[in-house]
């Protein structure tokens, strides 16, 4: 009972904090995965500087860090004399990841569309453009959605490493909160529930959403 | 109207199709050895053979979904050496001329059975939406599908999917159509439903080129039975002819395993 | 160089973090992926409960509950420890899930003939199932071994001296331009490890599709 009584009181405290996590993950999936589709397609560039440049960006996206990539940007960069308030490193390195990761998963359906419906548009005279946005993108993306939205909630966890750069999101209010009171258990045990508060119920769509198109595929 | 008069519209001329020299070769692996065949408009051919014998490759190199390394094709009054470099006209010339149906249907699944019929016309010949969903409809009707328009194909039995494919093919007025092993992946009876389809198509003298393991199709349909093997063309010439007198040795071990079966 | 010599340091505490969460990870999925896959279905919701819930949370969110949050008596917590059971509890629930998924994925006809010929539910699951799911799931747990190694970086935030730590100590001691070399090593030395389980899990892969196969 006075668990509850606390957490009641702490709770509004900790809403502004979980605005800022919400907000970064945003910024990271909207401006994340339109670049993660420009980079799944250099990715098979014909170019090779583009695609080397592309593959670097990509690589270094999901095999660094994301810790490292945001010291980057918030410790990193300044020393050149760029320098970012810790909520945009956050944001950028996020950005990052979130591209980094979806372009993957959207190669991979992209590449998951069976070859018969290429030689279907091209024994039909479909313009290679069409071939792509109309019949390859639509079947490609469908398949990419389960993938995509566990980036999201990737993303949205990723976002409590924030705290280590001092971004006022929902780790960092947790903590602040947590230092006045010593209440830590209970400070961080709310905390991990307000995540989760978000993460579950967004990985049952998921997987609703795997299982679904299990079903029609 | 009769389904080719519908299929090639404004009564397209009929062609023929003329395939010279054709090679063809994975690395060391030769598919296709110096084959030729020429088609007589309105005819229908039908291609039986081993598996492995190079029937879907030469098919294919038809309307170069596969490239050949040497050989010419002539049609409609365009000739193409895929050998060498094919230009977009040409190329474009050659898939408007040839409709093709494939085995495994390679329908759009994301777009109903309509827009499958209606959006390669729309891009590829430029109709307007009305007149291609138009064209669609009349063709749906024709193959019995009219009601299926607006379900998506994984909604369709595995012989209406095929039907709507034929569809596809004919909505872009081809004059020859190529069928790879339409009915392969389908049960005997709803096969049947597809072979009515080609068959009324035959009977109103569109140009056809069929890869099957359907005897009695190719008996009592095609004009010409050629028989592939090893990479070659073995025999051609008359279906009953050579259904009952088969000269090559390697043609009557074939039909003797296909008719025992 | 300063720099990587400085990020070194940390390799070693990297990889013992690394490495125990995956051993406490792999041994602890078993019987919480026993139940999810169970038919009595308050052990399989309670399971299913677990696992998610351990996914929903953050690890940072973990290993400061752990380190700051738990207090019994006199015992708290070291960083090291903190980090290691944090780590460990998260491998188990995600690698549970990626058992449940591989046995989920032998074809229901394998258990049918098993039982068809005879066989007990023991040697089913251990001789028949178990040993088909593993070859199905030895990538992912490979995946998941390249994600632990990144994630052990967290471990950083609460004091545990390892690569991420180094590259931040040294790059406080340099102001200038390089103090932004050990955030570029240390990147590169994450993409550098997990190279050799990527080979490492291609290789068991085709050796296990031998043995299975075979």
């Amino acid at each position: 009972m006075t668990w509850l009584t606390e957490w009641a009181a702490y709770l509004p405290q900790m809403m502004s904090g979980l605005g800022v996590s919400l907000l970064i993950a945003g910024v990271s999936i909207v401006a994340g995965y339109p670049l993660g589709l420009v980079l799944s397609v250099m990715v098979s560039a014909r170019n090779l500087a583009l695609r080397t440049l592309a593959l670097a960006v990509v690589e270094i996206g999901r095999g660094a860090p994301a810790l490292v990539i945001l010291y980057l940007f918030y410790y990193g960069l300044p020393k050149f004399g760029i320098a970012f308030e810790s909520i945009t490193a956050a944001c950028l390195a996020l950005i990052w990841n979130s591209a980094a990761y979806s372009s993957e998963i959207m190669r991979a359906g992209i590449q998951s569309v069976g070859r018969g419906q290429l030689e279907a548009s091209s024994a039909l005279g479909l313009a290679q453009r069409h071939t792509f946005w109309r019949v390859i993108m639509p079947q490609g993306m469908r398949s990419a959605i389960p993938g995509l939205m566990g980036v999201a909630i990737q993303m949205f966890q990723g976002t409590s490493l924030a705290y280590a750069i001092a971004v006022p999101e929902l780790m960092k209010s947790a903590y602040n909160i947590g230092s006045q009171d010593f209440n830590y258990l209970q400070i961080f045990a709310l905390a991990g529930l307000c995540y989760a508060a978000i993460s579950m119920p967004a990985t049952w769509i998921t997987v609703f959403f795997e299982k679904r198109m299990a079903r029609h595929a | 109207m009769t389904l080719s008069e519908i299929a090639d519209g404004k009564l397209a001329p009929r062609t023929g199709i003329k395939l010279d020299n054709i090679c063809k070769r994975y690395g060391d692996h030769t598919v296709l050895d110096d084959v030729s065949l020429h088609v007589e408009p309105g005819t229908v051919t039908a291609l039986i053979g081993p598996s492995g014998a190079g029937k879907s490759t030469f098919l294919r190199c038809i309307n170069l979904l596969e490239r050949p390394d040497s050989g010419t094709i002539q049609v409609a009054g365009h000739t193409i050496e895929p050998g060498k470099v094919v230009n977009n006209k040409d190329l474009a010339a050659l898939r408007s001329t040839v409709g093709m149906v494939f085995q495994s249907f390679n329908l759009f699944p994301h777009m109903s059975a309509m827009k499958n019929i209606s959006f390669p016309q729309q891009k590829v010949l430029g109709r307007s939406r009305e007149e291609a969903d138009a064209r669609s409809m009349e063709l749906l009707e024709r193959v019995g599908l009219k009601e299926k328009a607006n379900q998506p194909p994984g909604r369709c039995s595995g012989g209406q999917q095929q039907r709507i494919a034929i569809a596809r093919a004919l909505a872009l007025d081809p004059s020859i159509m190529l069928f790879d092993e339409p009915t392969s992946a389908l049960d005997p009876e709803v096969g049947l439903e597809v072979l009515a389809v080609m068959r009324e198509l035959a009977a109103d003298g569109m140009t056809m080129i069929v890869v099957t393991h359907e005897m009695q199709f190719a008996r009592d349909v095609s004009d010409t039975l050629v028989v592939m093997a090893d990479c070659k063309i073995i025999e051609q010439g008359d279906p009953g002819a050579i259904m009952s007198d088969p000269q090559e040795a390697r043609t009557r071990r074939f039909l003797r395993a296909v008719l025992e079966r | 160089m300063d720099a990587l010599s400085a990020v070194l340091q940390g390799l070693p505490m990297t990889i013992v973090l690394t490495l125990s969460a995956f051993a406490i990870g792999i041994l602890g999925a078993v019987p919480l992926a026993v139940g999810l896959s169970s038919s009595n279905i308050l052990i399989r919701l309670t399971s299913r409960l677990f696992v998610d819930l351990v996914r929903g949370v953050p690890i940072i969110v973990w290993l400061f509950l752990l380190k700051f949050g738990i207090q019994i008596g006199t015992f708290k917590f070291n960083p090291v420890a903190a980090a290691i059971v944090g780590l460990g509890v998260v491998s188990i629930a995600y690698l549970a899930e990626i058992y449940r998924g591989g046995l989920q994925a032998v074809p229901r006809g394998q258990g049918e003939a098993a039982h068809a010929l005879g066989l007990t539910r023991g040697t089913t699951f251990y001789g028949v199932m178990v040993p088909q799911a593993f070859r199905i799931v030895s990538p992912s747990i490979a995946t998941y071994l390249t994600g632990l190694l990144k994630d052990s970086s967290i471990a950083s935030t609460i004091i545990v001296a390892e690569m991420v730590f180094q590259s931040q100590s040294f790059a406080r001691q340099h102001p200038t331009v390089e103090g932004i070399l050990p955030y570029i090593l240390v990147g590169i030395l994450y993409i550098a490890l997990s190279l050799p389980v990527a080979y490492l899990s291609r290789r068991l892969d085709s050796h296990m599709r031998k043995a299975v196969y075979a």
